[in-house]
């Protein structure tokens, strides 16, 4: 019966390429352009800036905008407004060249985006603790609100340097909102053992979160995989392309051989999917023993 | 409120099938041995998903697309690999599917590979074809992803815990990313043509294979002595433990409707709410 199919098959594809016509591509969703409508400063070294345009796309909490900056830098920047009004909201701490670049935004200024998208669902079911630390209550602030709509049991601990530092404060729901100066003490020590938690904030942070939850329910936002700890630096040789590119100590194998060829494959960029498999290695992780490591099919 | 710009996300689950009986639907053996066809044809069917998705990356000139695909081809291979340490439970329980998943293997890395000695505009012809197959089986495990999702009568039979996490977590990852195969397709060719032609050659060799796979299994299972029969599928179906096939049939119409968009079928909302509880997909993280 084998036979059968596998001679149907060379005929199907023998017909396809012959009279199967031309391929008529579809058109490339473009990049949105808005106009900044609003800018203030919400709390020390935090910026909110209001982006408008014609019929924006709807968004749900937890969605993130990619900026694309006049310097070539690209930011994603959480939601943090009301999904019912026809502005897109973000807040911005200064960290670097591209949170400076945004911060420099003024009104009437364009800007190219990408997106909404969203990696940090949230999926509406209490009980339910909310964790913020600093920026992070960007992308939990729309969370807390759909949730004391939804009339859920939630709570929010929200920690930062100082009060004045902590953007939002004075938006936040009537309710269990338990805000902390500095971080000492346990962060989840009345959280429900079947309720979800979903935190964003530094990496310290979710470090003590996933440490105190045991990671039953929790849920978080990455937008970049785990840092590289420990990692040395090595040259990777690519055989088929004939080239040898410099990885250093705190990039993958993966990272630096995406900027010489975009479209390389890969997936979860933490070495359990195996999308990125490159003869036997799994780029996204692998680093070699000593300091070279050579991929024959690249 | 839909959430239909989800970035998707691989789940690095695990399951344990040290407590998996041979009839994991309880006195059910042709609902299970149905359902196994599953990971008779998954598992090389999902490799070679993996495999044509990554050939087409380097054509995708949409950022946004790529992200999708990317995504897509990391649940896809997390699929493969769960639903292949099934056949590996199986085996060491003394139910070999091996003559059967040869013959996928023959199916997916022969058949469908890419064919030698093809002009690079013909080899790049012959891909589009192949996401097409893709987009019309993505359809059938969109709607079949939905149907899981709302089996409530699965829970009442006392299905297996663990397998019902594994076709449930499944089915919500298929309606996460049912849009992705598609949006990839007409991405590269838009024309109609090629979305119903696919669909007319996948529709019959899927049903026939499954019918293939599922008298395959209950031949294979020396432990009962029932047959598959049309009679015991209709009524396994009116209990609401397998899909009817009318209602199958009509989601293969429905492919074929000039407004037609994966996101028709299922609700993403559903599938994070199951996703958020799936004792697997928790322990991912």
């Amino acid at each position: 019966m084998l036979s059968g199919l596998t001679r149907f098959g060379s005929l199907y594809d023998a017909a396809v390429t012959r009279f199967g016509g031309r391929a008529r591509p579809g058109v490339a969703r473009d990049a949105l352009w808005l106009n900044v409508v609003e800018r203030s400063q919400v709390a020390d070294g935090v910026v909110s800036l209001r982006l408008g345009g014609p019929a924006l796309p709807a968004w749900q909490p937890g969605c993130h905008l990619d900026l694309h900056l006049p310097s070539g830098l690209r930011r994603q920047y959480s939601l943090c407004g009301d999904p019912g009004e026809d502005t897109y909201r973000i807040a911005v701490r200064e960290v670097g060249a591209g949170s400076r670049e945004v911060q420099a935004l003024r009104v009437g200024d364009r800007i190219q985006v990408r997106g909404p998208r969203n990696a940090f669902p949230f999926a509406g079911l209490g009980p339910v603790v909310f964790v913020a630390g600093g920026i992070g209550i960007t992308a939990i602030l729309p969370m807390v609100h759909a949730a004391a709509r939804a009339g859920l049991d939630w709570r929010l601990v929200y920690c930062g340097r100082s009060m004045a530092a902590m953007p939002f404060l004075d938006e936040l729901p009537v309710g269990h909102v338990d805000v902390r100066i500095g971080r000492g003490g346990a962060l989840l020590g009345d959280a429900s053992p079947r309720g979800a938690v979903y935190c964003c904030g530094p990496a310290s942070m979710l470090d003590q979160v996933r440490a105190e939850f045991s990671s039953r329910w929790l849920h978080f936002e990455r937008f970049s995989p785990p840092p590289i700890v420990d990692g040395r630096p090595f040259t990777v040789e690519l055989r088929r392309s004939g080239v040898s590119l410099d990885v250093p100590a705190d990039r993958s194998a993966l990272d630096v051989i995406r900027d010489f060829r975009p479209s390389v494959a890969y997936s979860c960029r933490q070495g359990f999917c195996g999308t990125c498999d490159v003869g036997g290695v799994r780029i996204c992780v692998d680093r070699p023993t000593g300091d070279r490591l050579v991929l024959e099919e690249l | 409120m839909e959430p239909d710009n989800l970035v998707l996300q691989p789940r690095d689950v695990q399951f344990d099938w040290s407590t998996l009986p041979m009839h994991w639907v309880p006195d059910e053996p042709v609902t299970t041995h149905v359902m196994n066809v599953l990971h008779l044809l998954l598992p090389e069917g999902e490799r070679w998903f993996v495999r044509t998705f990554q050939q087409a990356v380097p054509l995708i000139s949409d950022d946004t697309l790529r992200e999708d695909v990317l995504g897509f081809i990391g649940q896809e291979a997390m699929h493969a690999e769960a639903h292949s340490e099934v056949l590996d439970h199986l085996l060491a329980n003394g139910l070999d599917p091996r003559p059967f998943t040869r013959q996928m293997e023959h199916v997916f890395q022969r058949i469908l590979a890419p064919r030698p000695g093809l002009s690079e505009e013909q080899a790049r012809d012959q891909l589009l074809e192949r996401v097409a197959i893709v987009a019309a089986i993505e359809h059938f495990t969109a709607y079949l992803g939905d149907w899981m999702l709302n089996a409530d009568a699965l829970d009442k039979a006392g299905i297996h815990p663990v397998m019902l996490d594994l076709l449930r977590w499944h089915a919500a990852e298929e309606v996460e990313h049912r849009s992705v195969a598609y949006d990839l397709m007409c991405h590269l060719d838009r024309r109609y043509v090629r979305r119903a032609r696919t669909m007319l050659l996948v529709a019959p060799v899927l049903f026939w294979l499954w019918v293939r796979g599922a008298r395959f299994m209950v031949h294979a299972d020396k432990s009962t002595r029932v047959r598959l029969t049309w009679r015991e599928f209709m009524r396994a179906s009116r209990r609401g433990l397998l899909p009817r096939l009318s209602e199958i049939f009509r989601a293969f119409l429905r492919y074929f409707h000039p407004a037609y968009h994966p996101k028709q079928e299922g609700s993403t909302a559903q599938a994070i709410a199951y996703l958020a509880s799936s004792p697997a997909a928790r322990e991912a993280h």
